[in-house]
């Protein structure tokens, strides 16, 4: 069961499960999502703490928050608050720019980094789509970018209450504050990875194609103890498509 | 009631190929235009704005971009031209975008400049804009109305400060050195306009006492301008018509069948407007948390609704169901007479109608003929309808 945890005046709400070592998990843009199968099999080594970002799921998302940088500071917070020490810090996606953010500011909370496919950076020239514009282009499209398995990618609102619906369409509009513009990322923060100074693993799904394992050279180029792996049969979700996969990942990296 | 013409500057031209690749809008390269081809339509059509001046009506321009339904790209532009070819027209605006102009002192100036060229005539629409201007502009759909209104008031301060300078330290803009010149001569500022569809725009506009205006739907009007008169009266204020704009194609003729005629092809620019890849008809934010869960659970049906509240799905609309709708008013200089009565009636009185009155391929002695019998035959029995308070009495309340 979810619970609720006021950090600097904002109430996020939070899954935490299992025991051992802590490990806070930042989810993609699309939210902690219905399905957690990245949850169950990351607790039975970590005591997994997996906040909603504000604007997401049940966390209130207050008025002087519009940020990455407000999330990055809010989410040290968090780790402060809960004494989290040796903590392993993994974002995903959308979460994965936010912890590298959190990164670049202060990593004394954590001893492993783990970016799964993070947006967050710029690589190539003004003309260049780093990241695929999942604004502009059909769900679809997005969809077969997004997912090895595309079946596996499809909306089905009919699952979903109205209030669940409703905290959907919330997350969708929280993102796009966050990453409409610049998109989806921070055309300062390459500049600053050099200042992550624990062990980083970067891991990619090899169908991705909203951000390509080559955008993450990009990241590894810049932090100084950072290796990438790539997930077969993945796409740029592998917490959720490759559960499994994902968690041995982080474990054997983190172990 | 006051009658404001006006066309979106069309390049129908490419609209075919626009609608074979199924979007008009946003992604439709525009290698689709000759610019030589619009350098002819475009003084077509401000001939036909001119020609407004002599029949008596009043002029609308608002603006769109990435798009071949509408040329208008800058209203400022096409209104300072319009404004040194028209003597007594007045000059509406609708509007600037201001959720998605970086510079809303900018705007002030040139709204400025426009009243003082145009000699105290302009109406100054300050608009949310449609969802598919949100990707040209790249504004950020989140929280726009936050932005909107933090703009609103930039410009209406820029406008009505008469000592300044003064600085503006916002959340999305900011100045050290706000001091227009030249000032507007309508003071504190030239009438101020919004757009809406919903309840909730009819609400804020009351609140602020502005004209209120929206298109194509007697059933979104109804319920919005109610809202309007509701919430005015909460605040001990009486909304009059002339706070209330609705905006219609209308074709009319020397005979039903002429008129039906024009309006038909008038009503084709609604038939397109609306053909824009789907990713660009609802950036995330730009519509309400509750609208966004009826789309998700029922597609979108559009805001087009006939009189027993059934969509009426633009692309496809007969002329028929257009004029039940609202969306057009067709026919001899009675029919349409009858038409816009009936739906002033409707919607508890309006004291603006915007006269769409060329879409697309209506050419231009039809235009001609459209705005010319309008002016002569329907105008003035619009006049007697909700007659509009005089600039002066309007200054003074």
């Amino acid at each position: 069961m979810p619970k609720t945890c006021k950090v600097s005046g904002v109430d996020l709400e939070l899954e935490e499960r299992g025991k051992g070592r802590p490990l806070l998990f930042l989810h993609a843009g699309e939210g902690l999502g219905a399905d957690r199968p990245w949850l169950e099999r990351l607790a039975q080594k970590f005591r997994v703490i997996a906040p909603a970002h504000p604007g997401f799921g049940g966390s209130a998302l207050p008025d002087w928050i519009g940020t990455v940088e407000d999330l990055a500071y809010l989410y040290l917070d968090l780790a402060a608050k809960l004494e989290l020490k040796d903590a392993v810090l993994v974002g995903a996606s959308f979460g994965g720019w936010i912890a590298a953010e959190m990164a670049v500011r202060n990593t004394a909370a954590f001893s492993n980094i783990v970016l799964a496919a993070p947006l967050g950076i710029k690589n190539g020239s003004h003309t260049d789509r780093d990241i695929a514009d999942m604004h502009s282009l059909s769900r679809e499209e997005v969809v077969a970018r997004a997912w090895a398995d595309p079946t596996k990618g499809h909306f089905d609102a009919a699952r979903f209450s109205d209030a669940e619906l409703a905290q959907i369409a919330r997350g969708r509009e929280s993102l796009a504050l966050f990453g409409w513009k610049p998109y989806m990322h921070n055309p300062r923060l390459k500049r600053w990875l050099h200042r992550i100074d624990k062990p980083t693993l970067l891991l990619w799904g090899d169908h991705d194609r909203i951000v390509t394992p080559a955008y993450g050279q990009g990241f590894v180029s810049e932090i100084k103890s950072a290796r990438l792996e790539v997930i077969k049969d993945c796409g740029h979700y592998p917490a959720w498509e490759q559960p499994t996969a994902f968690a041995e990942h982080i474990a054997g990296f983190a172990a | 009631m006051r009658v404001w013409y006006f066309s979106e500057m069309a390049y129908h031209p490419s609209w075919e190929k626009g609608l074979k690749t199924g979007s008009l809008r946003v992604n439709f390269p525009n290698k689709a235009v000759d610019p030589h081809e619009a350098h002819k339509l475009l003084h077509r059509y401000l001939d036909e704005f001119r020609a407004c001046d002599e029949a008596g009506l009043d002029i609308m321009v608002n603006e769109h971009h990435s798009t071949a339904t509408c040329m208008t790209v800058s209203v400022p532009m096409a209104l300072a031209i319009i404004a040194r070819e028209t003597k007594t027209s007045r000059l509406l605006s609708l509007g600037n975008p201001i959720a998605n102009r970086p510079d809303p002192v900018r705007v002030a100036e040139e709204m400025a400049w426009l009243d003082v060229l145009s000699g105290g005539r302009l109406e100054m629409g300050l608009v949310k804009g449609a969802p598919y201007e949100i990707h040209p502009a790249n504004s950020n759909p989140a929280r726009l109305m936050r932005r909107y209104w933090e703009a609103h008031d930039l410009i209406v301060k820029a406008l009505s400060t008469t000592d300044g300078p003064f600085n503006w330290e916002g959340e999305y803009f900011h100045y050290r050195n706000v001091n227009i010149w030249p000032r507007p001569i309508q003071q504190p500022t030239p009438p101020i306009w919004m757009t809406g569809l919903s309840v909730e725009s009819g609400i804020m506009a009351a609140e602020r006492g502005h004209v209120i205006g929206t298109l194509l739907s007697g059933s979104a009007a109804g319920p919005m301008f109610s809202a309007y008169r509701k919430r005015s009266a909460e605040l001990g204020r009486t909304a009059g018509t002339d706070r209330f704009a609705y905006a219609a194609c209308v074709g009319v003729g020397a005979t039903r069948a002429e008129g039906y005629r024009r309006a038909d092809i008038i009503a084709e620019y609604v038939r397109t407007s609306v053909v824009v890849a789907e990713p660009f008809t609802n950036p995330p934010g730009y519509n309400s948390v509750n609208a966004n869960v009826a789309m998700m659970k029922g597609g979108s049906k559009g805001f087009v609704k006939d009189r027993l509240g059934n969509p009426v799905d633009q692309r496809t609309a007969t002329l028929e169901q257009f004029m039940d709708a609202g969306t057009v008013f067709a026919g001899s200089p009675d029919d349409v007479y009858t038409q816009i009565k009936a739906l002033n009636d409707r919607v508890g009185g309006i004291g603006h109608l915007l006269f769409f009155g060329q879409g697309g391929h209506l050419d231009h002695k039809d235009t001609l003929e459209n705005i010319r019998l309008f002016g002569r035959e329907v105008m003035p029995r619009l006049r007697e309808l909700n007659p509009a308070p005089s600039q002066k009495q309007a200054a003074a309340e």
